[in-house]
């Protein structure tokens, strides 16, 4: 007993051997994606990384995948692969009752500047301000130089409080001096709400460098 | 005010505000996990001030905003380079090696069938000071070692630090934190401040080349009990360390524990982990 070393030739290959039931090709790793085995449903989604032809399996797998594991995958995957595609099979996940899918899918969107910019002045036009406010998320990080202009927009246009404080909340971060008009009047906007002036002292004291 | 000299030899001289302060604080925590006390001012202002040279930006709002919204991320992961200390020591964070004689050694012997081998992966290992902290903690502080078998494997994805680690010659500052008795123990003294790791130890950690973003690479990398993987992540981008949890995910037998760096939080990543508190460390656990 003590400190040992596996033989060489055991070294390349996985501890357990065993027979493969799929192809790693796309066909196979598509089916492997609804086999009964947890295991092999992650590693399925893992590998379907290589394959940006899989996106839309992978999107249709996450609405009925109830393993958080599996999902984490193919979340993973869909960020890897990173296309336009991946950014029209999320969105339709923002609108969606689970809370683990829908901050999943802003996880991954708020990742991916390129694909989603063209896409973000639709979602904060949608009519649903729960839509709007996942769309202010994503804007916390997606690395986007039109991001500070697109939360200014929010705050001054949005009709929702929850929406405006939102996008003030992150404007507290980005915004620049020239921002703090807009975010002023945000308290004349919605006077009746208290937690609103809180938010728009918090955020001018940042933005304009004296907090 | 008394900055860099930096700042003073290649333009004039800029300050950062307590404001502009805070708030690079506060992203920089959010993005990293890691939160600078002001007592840390001076040294987050000189990198700040370095870097906004660097990148010939005058102003810290203007610096901000071009690392902030730069699709690579190539700024930021500067920053993080700049924020972060890498070095390899003997005994480097050694209340995680207490934790795993401690604590999470007894759980994996809990749940393995009689006989069966504790693996162990040291990622990235570098010149070998981590896996072989690790044999030295399992011999001298264990005392379970001699009824159980345990493989340590050690990988990096630099060859050169590999093949260094495999010689087991280490410099005095390397050696530095080990207690005398250990360094006499198991190390034979070299010319120049060096010292030699004895030829039991070297030979019995198992030195791979993998890259942890390569699927190819870790696909045979199975059945852990314990993962070491401190201060890699945290140079990662973020769909890189995603993938990185993933694999260390697939890794790990169920049960098994992952051990990060002081400064990262595999709950920024993912949820695959549940977060354990012991005693010693707080250790990231796939479920049973």
């Amino acid at each position: 007993m003590g400190l040992v070393k596996r033989a060489k030739e055991d070294q390349a290959a996985p501890s357990k051997p065993h027979i493969r039931k799929y192809g790693r090709d796309l066909q196979g790793l598509l089916a492997q994606l609804h086999d009964d085995q947890v295991k092999a449903r992650r590693w399925a989604a893992r590998d379907l990384a290589a394959h940006p032809e899989a996106v839309s399996a992978l999107c249709e797998r996450l609405r009925v995948e109830p393993d958080p594991t599996v999902r984490e995958a193919l979340f993973g995957s869909l960020l890897a692969i990173g296309t336009e595609a991946v950014v029209e099979g999320l969105i339709p996940l923002l609108r969606g009752e689970d809370a683990g899918l829908r901050n999943g899918a802003v996880e991954v969107l708020r990742q991916l500047p390129d694909a989603v910019g063209h896409r973000i002045a639709a979602l904060l036009a949608d009519p649903d301000p729960d839509v709007r406010i996942f769309a202010v998320d994503i804007l916390r990080d997606l690395a986007h130089p039109q991001a500070p202009g697109w939360l200014l927009a929010v705050v001054e246009s949005d009709e929702h409080v929850n929406v405006v404080t939102t996008a003030i909340d992150r404007l507290a971060e980005v915004g620049t001096p020239d921002m703090a008009p807009a975010i002023q009047a945000v308290k004349d906007r919605f006077p009746n709400e208290p937690f609103v002036g809180f938010a728009v002292d918090t955020a001018l004291k940042r933005v304009l460098g004296d907090g | 005010m008394g900055h860099s000299g930096v700042a003073r030899e290649s333009a004039p001289e800029v300050r950062i505000t307590d404001a502009e302060f805070e708030r690079f604080r506060d992203y920089f925590y959010r993005k990293t996990g890691i939160r600078f006390e002001d007592s840390k001012r001076y040294f987050v202002d000189k990198r700040l001030i370095q870097r906004m040279h660097q990148t010939g930006h005058e102003s810290f709002r203007e610096y901000f905003a071009f690392m902030r919204f730069q699709a690579s991320g190539k700024e930021f992961q500067e920053l993080v380079n700049l924020m972060t200390v890498n070095e390899t020591y003997f005994f480097r964070e050694e209340y995680q090696l207490k934790c795993m004689v401690n604590a999470l050694l007894g759980e994996v012997l809990h749940h393995q069938r009689p006989g069966e081998t504790v693996r162990i992966w040291s990622v990235p290992c570098s010149t070998g000071e981590e896996p072989y902290s690790i044999a030295l903690y399992l011999l001298e502080f264990w005392d379970r070692i001699d009824e159980v078998d345990v493989e340590i494997v050690a990988s990096d994805i630099d060859t050169q630090a590999l093949e260094k680690a495999r010689a087991g010659v280490f410099s005095r500052r390397s050696v530095n934190h080990l207690p005398r008795w250990i360094l006499e123990k198991y190390f034979e003294p070299l010319a120049g401040g060096y010292h030699r790791l004895c030829e039991d130890l070297r030979t019995c950690v198992d030195f791979r080349r993998i890259n942890l973003c390569d699927p190819k690479d870790t696909r045979g990398m199975r059945d852990f009990d314990i993962i070491f993987c401190r201060n890699l992540l945290i140079y990662f981008d973020e769909a890189s360390q995603r993938q990185a949890a993933e694999t260390l995910y697939d890794a790990l037998k169920p049960g098994g524990f992952v051990l990060l760096g002081h400064s990262e939080s595999m709950s920024r990543i993912t949820s695959l982990f549940k977060v354990r508190r012991f005693e010693d460390a707080i250790v990231y656990q796939r479920s049973i």
